[in-house]
Formats: C-alpha cells, sequence, structure tokens
C-alpha cells in the first residue's frame, strides 16, 4: 500500500526538471521547447496534474471521478468479442450495455441522467438476477455523478437499488459497502459510522482499508474529531496504511469543527509523517476558509500551493466555487471564476458545477459562470450559430423555474449573442417534459415577440393526453390553442385531438359543451377517416354522395387501406376503387383519377405483410378479377411495382391477375428469373487414378481429371508426382494447372522449375496472368535465393498484366521483405520497396516500409535506421519501428540523433505521439523517473490503443515492473481507462500466478472508485481460486470457466505455427513429424510415432489436438482415445479442442453411439464451448434415427438456450422429430408436427425433403402415402407447396415419372412453384450425370421456365459430363428452333470441342468464360432493376 | 426501361429545426418548383417531427434547383438538402433470382 501513498506530486514536472530527464546532458535544452510548447497549456512552471483525480477525498463534492473507472468501453467489447467462443450470459451482455451507456455519458458530459440510470435499474430488475458488478456501477452512479438531481433524492435512490438487487440476489462485498459509503459522502448523507458497520458485520462482510479511510470522511464531514480519531486509532492498532485520503479529510474535520487552525496544522502533520500535501489537500482547506468566505486566505492558500509546486486546476476551483456559493458567499465567485484556467474538459465540469448550482436553487450564480464560458464552445457542436446555454434552460424548465426568471435568462443570452434560439429552446424542453402551463406561458412570451406560434408547437402537449384518452387535458389544450389565435389544422385535429374521444360525435359535443367552435371541416374528414376503416359499405355511400364536399384522397388513404386489409367486403371496395378511379374530387391538384386508384392498389400491396398477403391471397385475386370485370386499368408501371412486391412476398400466382389489369397498350415481357450457385467437388487421389484409368480404356477425354489429380497432388505437396503428371499430360495442362504448379514448385524453393513452368505457359500464351499471391510467392523464391532483379521483373509483369494486389498479398510481400531485413539486407529492400511503390502495386503502409528499418536495426546502424524511417515519412507518410529506433537511441545515450527522432516525430506526427513515442522508451528501458515526467506532462489525454500496445507487450514480455509502473503513472491520465490498465496487471499476475499482487490489485481499484468489468472479477477471481484463496467477491462460476477455458485454447494455438514455448529439442523435432504426418493423412504412422515416443516427451497439448482430430476423421475413435488419455496423462489440464469435441460428437453419431455423444455435447456446453451446426445434425440425425424423440427434444432446449438456434435450421430438429415419430410407428404425431409448423402463420414454409428421401430409404409406404396426402393437402388447401415440391422432386430423384406425373394433376399449383423448380434445375445442373432429371421435369412440366433457359441448363449439364455428342445435337436443335445460344453457352460446347480434341465448327467467344458469366449475371440484374 | 412519367424528383432534407412544420416546408421549397409531395413524419410519442423530410418536386427543374443551392437557411437555422436515396419500396426483389443462371 505504500507505494499509494507516494505522492507523485514530488515528481512534478518542470522545465527545469526537464533537463534531468536523461541525466543532466542527454536531453539538453531543446526538448524542453516540446514540453513547455503548445500542448503544455499556457503557462510556464505549471504543474503537471492536470486532469481527473481519483483520490479519496471527502471533501469535494461532486466531481466525477468515477469518470475515469469507465473508459474504454470500446476496447472492452472487441474483447468480449474475441471470447466468442463461449456462451454469454444475459447478464454479462447486459453489464455491457450498461456500462457502454454510463461510459459514454460520463464521458462525454461528466455525468449521468437519471433516466439512463433508472432505465439500466429497470432493466436489471427485469431479468433478474443482477450481478454484483452491476449492482456496483449502478450504485457508483447515485453520487455526484447526478448533478441534476438533489442530493436527498439521490441517496433515497441509491437505497432502493441497494435493497432491491439484494431482494433480486446480488451479493454484496466489501466493494459494495465502500461504493455506498461514497454516495453518502458525495451526498453529503447523515448516518452512523458505527451503525454502518454493524450492517457489515451482519452481513459478514469485512472492512477493508478504503471503508475506514470513508468512515473517517463521514465523521469529518459532520466535524466530528472524536469520531474520527476513534477509527483513525482502530486503523492504526490494525496497522493499516494511512494516506493523504485520511489527512486530507482531518483538514476538513477540523475545519467543520471550528478549528481552523488545526486544520491547517494538518499539513505539518501530513509532513512529519513523510506525506506531501497533495492538491486535495489544499482544497480541503480552500473549501474549509470558503465555507467561512475568507477570500483572502483562499487566495493565499493557492499561492501556497503554487509554490509547492501543487498547481490547482479548474476541477478544484469549481470546488470552491461551490462551497463559498452554498455557504452565501456568491459575492466572491466572479472573483474565483476568473481564477480559473481553461484546461482542457473545462467546459463539461462547468456545466456540472452550473446544473449542481440550479439543482440547490443558486441558479444565478451559475448564470454567471455560464456567462464566463469561453466563447465558440457551445457544449454542442452546432452550426447554426451559437447555443450555448442550452442545458442551462433545460435545467431551469426541469426545476420548474418561474416563466418569468428563464426568459429573462432567454433574453440575456440572446442578447449577448450566445444563443441564437433560446426561448424556442426553452419551450421544446418544456413540451418534452409535457409542462401544460410553463408551454402555454412560454408560447405566449413568443407571441409578444412577434415569433410564429404553430399548431405543431402543441402535438408534444397533445399525444401524451391521446395516449391516455384524457380528453379534459385536450380540451384545456385546445383551449390554450385557441387563446393564442392558432387554429388547429385538418392533420392537428385528425391526429392528435379526435383520437382522445370515443367517437367523433362524443367530440363534437365536447367542444360545444366547452364553447370551443370548430370548423365542421375537420370534423368531416376525421370522420371520413374513422369510417373508411371500419365500415366501407358506409364510406361509399358518403364518398358516393353527390354533395359530399373535394376531398383529396391522401385525407384518408391510410384509413381506407386499413379498411381494405381487412378483406371482409370486397363488394365495397370494388365500389370505392371504381369511385375513385371515375370521380376526380378525391384527386390531388392535377393528376388523374385512374392514377389514385391504380396508386391506392399499390399501397394497398405495399402495406400488407407477406403473411397478409398469404392469408388473403384468393381475396386479393377475386378483388383484382373484379377490377378488371370492371374495365379498371393500371399503367405498366404500377404493375412492375406490384409484381416486384408479390415476389418478394412470394405470391407469384398473383402476378399473372395484376397483370390482367394492365392496360393492354403497356404490354412488356418478363425477363426471366434464374438461380445458380456452384459447389465445390472433391475426390480422393484413388478414385481420381482409377477414373483417368478407365476414360484412357475408353480413349474418352482425360484432360479434367488430369487436372484434378494434379490439383490433389499439389494439395499433398507432392512436388515429384504433380510434375511427372504434368509431363505426362503435356496437352491437359490449363492454365489453372500451371499456376498451381508453379506455386507448389515456389512452396519447395525450387525456382528454376517455376520459371520454366511460366516460360511454357507464357509460350502457350503471353497474355495469361497468375493471381498475385502466385507472383509474389515467386518473387519470395527469387529473393531467397538472391535474384532481387529477376523479383523486380515479376512486379513489373504484375503491373503490366494489371493484377490487383489485396490486403492479404500485402502481407505476402511484407513476409517477402521482412525475410530480406532479417537478413540485413537493406540494398535489396529499397529496390524492392522502390518499385512496388513507384508503380503503384501496394500502398505503402507502415508494415511494408518496415523491413528497410529492420535491416538497418538488425546490423545495429541506429543512424541509419533512423534515417530510412524519417525518408519513409517523407515519402509516404509511415514511420516504421519508431519504437524500437528510440529504444536504442535512449540505449545508447545518443542525444543528439535521439534529439533529432523526437524534433522529427514532433514536427511530422505532433506532440502527443512523440511524448507517447518517448514514454514508452523510457519505460522500455526501465528508465522509469524519466517516464513519470513525460506522461505527467501537462495536455498529455490516454491513448488507450497505444497504451494497450505496451502493456500487450510486458504482459508477453513479463515485465511486470514496467507494467506495474504504467499503470501507477496513467493514474491521473486524462480519460484511462483504469479497470483496463489494471486488467493488465491481472493478466500479468494470473501468467506468473501472483495471487497477493492480484489481490492488491483489487483493493487499489475500490481505492480509485472503479468499477471493474466482469471479466476483470473473473480473471481475479481465477487466480485467488486457483491458489487455494477465498474470493471476496461474488462471481458467476460459469463465467469463471470459461474464462479460463478461452484462455487456454489461445496459448496452444500458435503451436501449429510456432511453438511459443519450446519443449526439448526431441520434442520440437517430433512435433513437427507428427504434424507433417497428420497433414499429409499418414495418421497411423504419427500414432505409431506417438506411441515409441515415450511418456518423457513434451508436446504441446496442439499437437495431440491435431492428432486426435486426424484419427477422429478417419474414424479411429479407439486409437483417437488412446491419444486423448495420453494427452491428458502427459499434459496437465490438457482439454480437446472445440474442433476435435465435434469431430467426437460425429464420429459417435455415426456408430450410432448416440448416448456417449450427447454426453460429449453436454460436456461442451457445459464447458461453454459451441458445439457446431454439422455435429449437432448428425447427432440429431442419428436420435431420428434410434426413434428418441425426447432426446431430440433436450438437445434442441439446450441448443437453443446457446442462443445458436437462428444458425442452425430448425428443420434439423422438425424433420429429425418427425422421423423418430414414424420409427415409433407413430405417423399421426409426426403429421401433426409437420402439419401445424406448415399452416403456422410464422413459417417461412423450409424444405422437408430429408423426411421423405428418409422413408423412401426405409421403403415404409404407410408412412409415404400419408405424407405425401399431407403435401397434397397442404398445397391444395393452404397453398403451401414446399412439401409438395419436396416431394416431387424425390419422386423426380427415384426417376419415379409416372408417380410425379399423378402427383401434378392432384396438385395443380405445383407446376406454378417456377422459383423452386428452376433452382431445382440449377442444383441439378452443378452435378455430373443429372441432365435426366432436367429432362424429366421438363417431360413434366414443358412451361417450368424459358426454353433459352432450360437449354444453358442443359448445355451446363453437358460440360459438367463432357458429353460432347448431346452438345452438339442440343446446339443443332437450338439453332433448328431459333432459340438464341448465349455465349457462355458457346463456351461450354466450345470446351468440349476442345477436351475432344476436334476443331471448333464456329468462332469460340474470345473472352473467359468469367467475363461472359458476370456478363449474363449483369444483364439478368439490369432486365430486372429496369423493371423496377 | 422508359415510362418516366411517374417519376417523382425527390430531395431529402435534413436538420429542420423542430419549429418548423410542412406547411413551412412546402412554403420555402415552393420557390425552386412545385413541391408536389411534402412528407415530414411525426414521433407519435413525442409530437415532435423527426427532423427530416422529403420534398417531390413535379419537375426536375425543380430537384436541380433545390441541389445547386449550397445553402439552405431557413428561419436562421442551416438546413441539409440532399438528393434522395432512399429505395424505392418495390426494390426488394427476390434474392434467389438475382443470381444468374449457369455458374
Amino acid at each position: 500500500m505504500a507505494a499509494l501513498l507516494r505522492s507523485s506530486r514530488l515528481l512534478n514536472f518542470s522545465p527545469s526538471g526537464v533537463l534531468k530527464i536523461t541525466g543532466t546532458k542527454v536531453i539538453g535544452p531543446p526538448l524542453s521547447r516540446l514540453y513547455s510548447g503548445a500542448l503544455g497549456g499556457q503557462r510556464a512552471g505549471v504543474g503537471s496534474r492536470q486532469f481527473t483525480r481519483c483520490s479519496e477525498n471527502v471533501s469535494r463534492p461532486a466531481w466525477p471521478y468515477v469518470a475515469g473507472s469507465m473508459r474504454g468501453y470500446a476496447l472492452a467489447t472487441e474483447h468480449k468479442e474475441d471470447g466468442s467462443l463461449g456462451l454469454r450470459s444475459k447478464q454479462a451482455q447486459q453489464f455491457d450495455w450498461a456500462l457502454a451507456k454510463l461510459d459514454s455519458s460520463v464521458r462525454r458530459t461528466g455525468r449521468v441522467t437519471k433516466t439512463l440510470l433508472l432505465r439500466i435499474f429497470h432493466d436489471n430488475c427485469r431479468t433478474g438476477h443482477p450481478s454484483g458488478n452491476q449492482a456496483l456501477l449502478l450504485l457508483r452512479s447515485c453520487g455526484s455523478l447526478l448533478p441534476e438531481i438533489p442530493m436527498a433524492e439521490r441517496t433515497e435512490l441509491a437505497h432502493r437499488i441497494w435493497e432491491k438487487l439484494q431482494e433480486l440476489g446480488a451479493m454484496y462485498d466489501a466493494s459494495h459497502y465502500n461504493a455506498l459509503l461514497k454516495v453518502y459522502l458525495q451526498n453529503e448523507f447523515k448516518f452512523s459510522p458505527t451503525d454502518f458497520l454493524a450492517k457489515m458485520e451482519a452481513a459478514n462482510v469485512l472492512p477493508n482499508r478504503v471503508t475506514y479511510q470513508r468512515l473517517i470522511a463521514a465523521y469529518c464531514q459532520e466535524g466530528d474529531i472524536e469520531g474520527a480519531s476513534t477509527i483513525l486509532g482502530f486503523m492504526k492498532s490494525k496497522d493499516l496504511a494511512i494516506t493523504e485520503a485520511v489527512f486530507n479529510s482531518l483538514v476538513t474535520g477540523h475545519a467543520r469543527s471550528g478549528d481552523i487552525e488545526s486544520a491547517k496544522n494538518i499539513l505539518l502533520v501530513m509532513r512529519g509523517a513523510g506525506i506531501e500535501p497533495g492538491p486535495d489537500t489544499y482544497v480541503a482547506l480552500l473549501n474549509a476558509y470558503a465555507e467561512k468566505g475568507d477570500i483572502t486566505s483562499i487566495k493565499q492558500t493557492i499561492e501556497v500551493a503554487e509554490n509547492a509546486d501543487c498547481s490547482l486546476m479548474h476541477r478544484d476551483m469549481m470546488q470552491v466555487i461551490f462551497s463559498l456559493a452554498r455557504a452565501g458567499y456568491q459575492q466572491h465567485v466572479p472573483e474565483m471564476t476568473e481564477l480559473m484556467r481553461h484546461d482542457r474538459g473545462y467546459v463539461p465540469d462547468a456545466m456540472n458545477l452550473c446544473l449542481s448550482l440550479i439543482t440547490q436553487g443558486m441558479e444565478d450564480t451559475a448564470f454567471g459562470i455560464l456567462k464566463s464560458f469561453p466563447a465558440l464552445q457551445g457544449e454542442a457542436p452546432n452550426t447554426d450559430g451559437p447555443s450555448l446555454g442550452s442545458f442551462f434552460l433545460r435545467h431551469c424548465v426541469h426545476m420548474d423555474m418561474p416563466v418569468e426568471k428563464v426568459t429573462h435568462y432567454c433574453k440575456e443570452l440572446q442578447e449577448s449573442n450566445l444563443h441564437t434560439t433560446p426561448l424556442h429552446f426553452t419551450l421544446a424542453c418544456a413540451l418534452e417534459a409535457r409542462k401544460t402551463d410553463m408551454c402555454l406561458s412560454l408560447m405566449k412570451v413568443l407571441k409578444e415577440q412577434g415569433l410564429p406560434v404553430r399548431p405543431h408547437f402543441f402535438y408534444p402537449l397533445l399525444t401524451r393526453h391521446v395516449k391516455d384518452k384524457n380528453t379534459a387535458g385536450v380540451l384545456e389544450v385546445v383551449r390554450g390553442m385557441l387563446q393564442l389565435e392558432v387554429s388547429p389544422a385538418a392533420e392537428t385535429f385528425t391526429n392528435y385531438i379526435i383520437p382522445a374521444f370515443t367517437s367523433i360525435e362524443e367530440a363534437r359535443k365536447a367542444f360545444k359543451d366547452e364553447g370551443l367552435t370548430l370548423e365542421s371541416e375537420y370534423f368531416l374528414s376525421a370522420e371520413v377517416r374513422s369510417v373508411a376503416s371500419s365500415n366501407l359499405a358506409k364510406f361509399y355511400t358518403m364518398l358516393s354522395d353527390p354533395a359530399f364536399p373535394v376531398m383529396e384522397i391522401g385525407n384518408f388513404r391510410g384509413s381506407l387501406t386499413v379498411g381494405f386489409k381487412k378483406f371482409s367486403d370486397i363488394e365495397s371496395m370494388v365500389k370505392i376503387t371504381d369511385l375513385l378511379y371515375r370521380d376526380a374530387r378525391f384527386t390531388r391538384g392535377n393528376s388523374q383519377a385512374t392514377d389514385t386508384a391504380s396508386f391506392l392498389l399499390y399501397n394497398l400491396v405495399d402495406s400488407m405483410t407477406e403473411a397478409e398477403v398469404h392469408a388473403h391471397e384468393t381475396k386479393l385475386r377475386e378483388y383484382f378479377n373484379k377490377l378488371s370485370d370492371q374495365k379498371i386499368t393500371i399503367s405498366f408501371n404500377i404493375y412492375r411495382g406490384m409484381r416486384n412486391l408479390l415476389d418478394s412476398y412470394h405470391v407469384p400466382e398473383l402476378i399473372k391477375d395484376v397483370l390482367k389489369l394492365v392496360d393492354p397498350k403497356e404490354m412488356t415481357s418478363p425477363a426471366p428469373n434464374t438461380v445458380s450457385r456452384t459447389t465445390g467437388t472433391g475426390g480422393k487421389l484413388e478414385m481420381l487414378e482409377t477414373k483417368l484409368a478407365e476414360l484412357k480404356a475408353e480413349n474418352k477425354p482425360v484432360g479434367v481429371v488430369v487436372k484434378q489429380i494434379i490439383l490433389a497432388l499439389c494439395a499433398k505437396e507432392d512436388l515429384e508426382r504433380a510434375l511427372e503428371m504434368k509431363q505426362q499430360y503435356e496437352d491437359e495442362m490449363t492454365t489453372g494447372t500451371y499456376a498451381v504448379l508453379i506455386n507448389l514448385c515456389c512452396r519447395h524453393d525450387n525456382v528454376e522449375e517455376a520459371l520454366s513452368l511460366k516460360r511454357e505457359l507464357s509460350r502457350r500464351d503471353s497474355s495469361v496472368a497468375l493471381d498475385a499471391s502466385k507472383y509474389i510467392a515467386l518473387m519470395n523464391a527469387l529473393t531467397k535465393s538472391g535474384r532481387v532483379e529477376e523479383a523486380m521483373d515479376i512486379l513489373k509483369e504484375m503491373k503490366e498484366k494489371e493484377v490487383a494486389v489485396s490486403d492479404a498479398n500485402a502481407s505476402l510481400l511484407f513476409h517477402v521483405l521482412n525475410n530480406l531485413g532479417a537478413k540485413g539486407d537493406a540494398g535489396s529492400i529499397r529496390q524492392l520497396q522502390d518499385t512496388l511503390f513507384s508503380l503503384g502495386l501496394a500502398k505503402p503502409t507502415a508494415n511494408l516500409c518496415s523491413p528497410l528499418v529492420t535491416a538497418y536495426l538488425h546490423s545495429n546502424d541506429l543512424s541509419a535506421a533512423l534515417e530510412a524511417a524519417m525518408e519513409c515519412q517523407k515519402r509516404y507518410g509511415q514511420l516504421p519501428r519508431i519504437h524500437d529506433i528510440i529504444v536504442g537511441l535512449v540505449e545508447t545515450g545518443d542525444t543528439e540523433l535521439l534529439q533529432k527522432a523526437m524534433d522529427f516525430v514532433s514536427q511530422e506526427r505532433g506532440e502527443m505521439t512523440m511524448l507517447y513515442d518517448l514514454y514508452f522508451a523510457f519505460m522500455q528501458t526501465n528508465r522509469f523517473r524519466e517516464a513519470r515526467k513525460i506522461i505527467e506532462t501537462p495536455g498529455l489525454r490516454a491513448k488507450p490503443g497505444r497504451l494497450q500496445w505496451y502493456a500487450e507487450k510486458c504482459i508477453a514480455g513479463n515485465q511486470m515492473e514496467s507494467l506495474e509502473q504504467m499503470v501507477e503513472m496513467t493514474a491521473k491520465l486524462f480519460e484511462c481507462d483504469r479497470d483496463e490498465m489494471y486488467s493488465y496487471i491481472l493478466r500479468s499476475c494470473k501468467s506468473t500466478n501472483d495471487w497477493k499482487k492480484a489481490e492488491a490489485v483489487w483493493t487499489k481499484m475500490q481505492e480509485e472508485n472503479v468499477v471493474p468489468r466482469e471479466r476483470t472479477l473473473r480473471m481475479l477471481a481465477d487466480i485467488l481460486k486457483t491458489n487455494g484463496q477465498e474470493v471476496p467477491f461474488d462471481v458467476p462460476k460459469t463465467w469463471y470457466e470459461q474464462d479460463a477455458s478461452i484462455r487456454e485454447d489461445k496459448t496452444p494455438q500458435p503451436a501449429t505455427a510456432a511453438p511459443p514455448v519450446p519443449p526439448p529439442p526431441t520434442g520440437s523435432d517430433l512435433q513437427v513429424r507428427l504434424l507433417g504426418l497428420c497433414k499429409k493423412g499418414r495418421v497411423k504412422e504419427a500414432m505409431d510415432m506417438l506411441m515409441q515416443a515415450g511418456p518423457d516427451v513434451a508436446l504441446g497439448a496442439a499437437v495431440y489436438d491435431h492428432i486426435i482430430r486426424a484419427l477422429l476423421a478417419t474414424g479411429a475413435l479407439e486409437d483417437a482415445m488412446t491419444v486423448k488419455h495420453m494427452a491428458i496423462s502427459r499434459s496437465p489440464g490438457f482439454q480437446l479442442s472445440d474442433l476435435a469435441i465435434n469431430l467426437l460428437i460425429i464420429t459417435y453419431s455415426r456408430r450410432g453411439q448416440a448416448t456417449d455423444a450427447r454426453q460429449t455435447l453436454n460436456a461442451m456446453v457445459q464447458a461453454d464451448h459451441v458445439p457446431s451446426q454439422l455435429s449437432i445434425t448428425r447427432l440429431v440425425q442419428e436420435l431420428g434415427n434410434q426413434g428418441d424423440v425426447t432426446a431430440i427434444q433436450e438437445v434442441e432446449t439446450l441448443i437453443k438456450g446457446l442462443g445458436l438456434a437462428p444458425q442452425l435450421s430448425s428443420m434439423v430438429f422438425v424433420n429429425n422429430t418427425a422421423l423418430a415419430h414414424i420409427k415409433n410407428g407413430d405417423l399421426a404425431t409426426a403429421i401433426e408436427l409437420l402439419e401445424g409448423m406448415y399452416t403456422s402463420p410464422e413459417s417461412t414454409h423450409p424444405s422437408m425433403a430429408f423426411v421423405f428421401r428418409k422413408i423412401y430409404e426405409q421403403n415404409n409406404e404407410q408412412a409415404i402415402d400419408k405424407l405425401a396426402a399431407m403435401a397434397e393437402r397442404l398445397a391444395n388447401h393452404f397453398a403451401c407447396y414446399r412439401p409438395a415440391t419436396d416431394l416431387f422432386f424425390q419422386l423426380l430423384e427415384m426417376n419415379k415419372l409416372e408417380e410425379a406425373k399423378s402427383m401434378l394433376v392432384r396438385c395443380g399449383g405445383l407446376a406454378e412453384q417456377k422459383d423452386i423448380l428452376l433452382s431445382y434445375t440449377s442444383r441439378m445442373a452443378r452435378r455430373p450425370g443429372q441432365v435426366g432429371k432436367i429432362k424429366a421435369l421438363q417431360s413434366l412440366i414443358p412451361d417450368y421456365t424459358e426454353k433459352d433457359v432450360h437449354y444453358s441448363y442443359l448445355m451446363k449439364c453437358y460440360g459438367v459430363d463432357n458429353d460432347l455428342s448431346s452438345a452438339k445435337a442440343l446446339f443443332d436443335q437450338m439453332v433448328a428452333e431459333g432459340v438464341s445460344v448465349h455465349e457462355l453457352s458457346l463456351k461450354r460446347l466450345a470446351a468440349l470441342y476442345r477436351n475432344a480434341g476436334e476443331a471448333l465448327p464456329f468462332p469460340e467467344p474470345p473472352e473467359s468464360f468469367k467475363f461472359y458469366s458476370d456478363k449474363l449475371k449483369e444483364s439478368v440484374s439490369r432486365s430486372q432493376s429496369a423493371e423496377e | 426501361m422508359a415510362a418516366t412519367s411517374k417519376k417523382v424528383f425527390e430531395v431529402f432534407v435534413s436538420k429542420i429545426p423542430w419549429t418548423i412544420a410542412m406547411k413551412e416546408m412546402r412554403e420555402y421549397f415552393g420557390q425552386f418548383g412545385q413541391v408536389k409531395k411534402c412528407l415530414l413524419p411525426f414521433d407519435k410519442e413525442t409530437g415532435f417531427h423527426r427532423g427530416f423530410c422529403w420534398i417531390g418536386f413535379t419537375t426536375e427543374d425543380g430537384l436541380n434547383n433545390a441541389l445547386q443551392k449550397d445553402l439552405h437557411t431557413l428561419e436562421g437555422a442551416k438546413i441539409q438538402v440532399q438528393k434522395n436515396r432512399r429505395a424505392f419500396a418495390g426494390a426488394r426483389t427476390n434474392k434467389e433470382s438475382e443470381e444468374s443462371i449457369l455458374v
């Protein structure tokens, strides 16, 4: 704890101190210029401590020190994100959300609104089970963070939260009691410290140093020195450290007891105890003088503080001002206000001061301060001229200040040009707060000033009354309107007045009774609207009356749509549409009545949801058909809009009905809809080789198979055989195959072969370009063998051939350069970089620039490194590896160069960056004293990214001292995320297993008033637990486990790339070989090798995991288990990775060991790992196989509980549950389940193809009959075609064409499911040998798509099947039938010809395959968008 | 495809002060061309409008005139006028059909 006592003030920075930074001569005067420069603020000799302080001081009333504890929330979210391996409890999410909200509020404004706080509180209550730190977060916010709320109310709120959360099961520990104490102190709440201690004792919570400190503060606040001394004595007896905070409290205590001399003397006592009085001490003393109105002593004390190098900041002064005002000495406030420097963050702090003053009824003092605000620094960036004081006015409104007073402030603000529209703003606030009287008075003032008062000014007042059906309230507002001579517009009337009444009649009467007169047309249009939505027949009668006045459709369109959407009276709908179509009375301006009607149709469909359209499909059809009978027509445009809507609702059946309405003159033809997606086909090498042999025997073209074999060989890294294949089948080589081979050669460092392949390739076609990664691989191979010139030629070729370099490619380039850097080959790097950047192939990023500096650093040439970095900055705006350079300079003590570096950084990147660079260099070299002076530079603010960077460096490098130093030094750094900082120490503690340090961190956090995030607490609990220590707070268990497991998961992971903890040499060698074998699929050998290695060989957890996975992939479950046991016994704490567990579940499921699979899944979920979709699917399928309905349900519940359900098709469960029922012979339940699902209005009509496939596989005729009947029923009665199409495709699949045909007869609508049919076709066309299915489909439903589309799919099939003769025949047929042949089809045909070695009878389209497919895509999408 | 007859020439206006309502908007934008529609949504909960609005001109000229003026000031407040980018409601097409044949 002593460290906390150490006062940083001793080390305060001053220009003369700068000289000492790196010793007497290291950095001379020029550097001091930097420190006292622009950033440093206006004055020389300013103390370092300018911003936030989080120290313990009771006498400070209200400043948001908590702020510091909640900073940087964004980082925490990211942190959580990479924990997505595990599950997140709602609780934690909620905490995250609440923290983010509060944090952003505090960050921006230094305060929290009551609304926000209550919202978070209620959310917590609603979801139940609040966590400990949620409670802490809420409690912390009940003090000075709420300047807008009177103190008593704040304490009351804190108590309410305390009790309610306790009721809901929140566990309180010392940190909560300490937080409550802080709130008491901030709210000046009077309580009995002894009772408080008794309460803690009863709750079995041990008070700690911070508790006692705050109790002393509480006594002192009351001027009870005796009480304070008792506790102080107690602390001493317990050997607890007496910190500066305690002395500061005593200053207040003595002063409040009336003994100002003793108060002053405390400073001497402190010095006697070796503690230098800090700014907080002086503030305590200043407050004491302020309470007496002793301005002379105040000024003297400020001077003393300044002389003690303890300069006071605006926040300190603001406390003194607050004390002065509260004690009734407002007259001294302006004098103090002048003394304040406007440091960073002045405005939000001053705003909070104003708010507090207003809350305490000292608004005039507050207004005086407001006027002292620096110009052009209004609270919100606003382009509309100044708006200073908005916050002030708002709070005045909230505090119910008399209108005269507020308008006086408004006037003054406007006259002094501080605010352009203060009155309007005030009115808006009053409206928001719905203070009717205040609003009306304010509007009166507006009117008197000749400013407009408009009808919509009253809406905010009316909405609430309308919602509450408060007719009296509505009438009151309307009376106010009429008094102000504002006549309610029609809209006001219908939207904001009438709805409060039960009927228009009632409204009419109420107005009459009140003596309020309104024009009758308001009532009429209100009535029209009401009738339109409720009674269409009556509506028609009303409107068709010739006496009905002219009324634009806009007056009632919305209501009419509502009425239409009920579809209860088609007759009237038709009549109304007809009326609107022909009667111009309802048409706006100069548009056509016919358009009015057709727009209505569009609006109707547009306003309906997909489900509604489905539900009313027949009625809509009837309506459209009747309109058609009435000879009502719509424009093609409207048709197109409606068609798109209907399409998106998946009711294309209705489109033809709408089409009938289109004016025949306007008709054009629609474009085809098509679907397609590619899937990769994988194949085992052996299989391919057999196939190759077969093809050769049959004398068929082998090109495709050769290509596949070469690819497979490349994937296996078998260069030799791949080259052999190439040799053997030279003629079958394609560009792609060459590219893969070249890449393989590069990987094997066989440059010559790679280059010769490349030459061969360009002989075939000199225009061919490789992709960027392959070019870079080639470059890498070349530079490795020192052939830089040729590497540059590669770059030039890339440029010539316009090869695009992606970000991923750029990182490859970096590695190429960095390899050279490691060799110190600066010359080559420079050449390559110059070429690279001058050609514009890659952007000069910091990463890409760095290898040059690396090269110099490697050869210990700091001067050249710096020059190189500076050159990079000048040329490319990058400053690579500057930290390493500066560290090097600090270490060698080369002041001149260091000065040069600093000047340069400062000039190019600003002083802030330079200071951080220097800071980290000092930290890195353990020059903490110098570092501290830098970080305490006035004006410096936290740069979370940079701090994190250094912290990570410390954690990785196990530099605890440096890390602790940084955390401590940054305590007062502006905007520093304290929780984040402490969590770095904890992470370091965890890796060194230092629980004592971890525990000390917790106390320090309380003292600093930091609200720890959950992950911080978990980490702490984790450290304590592993060391057998009691955890003094409540931590959700799963969280702890999850966190730990993530950590364990992560550490071994990089082992595959480069083992972070190098095992003994034999181990590492073995490791590489084992991994190699696994990768090559020779897992048996790996297993044998592992068994032979014996138990002494240390292997990383990742290696075991890898082998287990490889074994599982081959189905060798028993072997996998053997390795697992081995791993557990040899590598303590070994856990299977998620991948391995998922594979295990799949293997169990495949083998029918459903119970084992489920146990594994349960264990996985319990350990907060996330199972993969595939493993769940396999398990559920196996359970369905076994007929285990209950188990499926249990798995489903488990998975839904994880929140994974959306990723996993719900049909996995439905289909397999149905299959399980069928397996158990319970067909009825299965059908009920499926039918219920499809008929539910929310159903998205997912596929049940799996069920049909299974029952056909099982040949379960009974099930087939019943489910087929169900499918037809759903199709015919519910227009739900999915099951029917699924069955239909199954029949096609099995070539049961007769059955399929009869199905079409029974379900007429099936043939109209063109989207589904087409997507089936496109799916089929991707797989070889499926052409028959497509032909069968076409024979059954000849018009399932356009002829040209059908033919192109056939051509695609022939291409896939490599069937030239059929393709030729098809081509002839297309030509004969005059069907246009798309270039893509020609391209496919050409490929077939080429494969067969035949000459092309037509010119091949010149561009690439992709070009034409893109072209086709584009034309399809263009025709679609054009239609829209 | 042709058929521009029904095209609306819309601008999207934002940063409208709360004191301005539809009437004022129509009046202001009337100077650039005939205003066909003005949609200024109000929040039914709060009773304030949402600070943005769509103005539809009958002619492209109106639209261009409004867009050409770089500073729009209405009752002392600067309002922002942009070309309307809100997609036409019918643009929700069937995702599946957007992918092309034969790839």
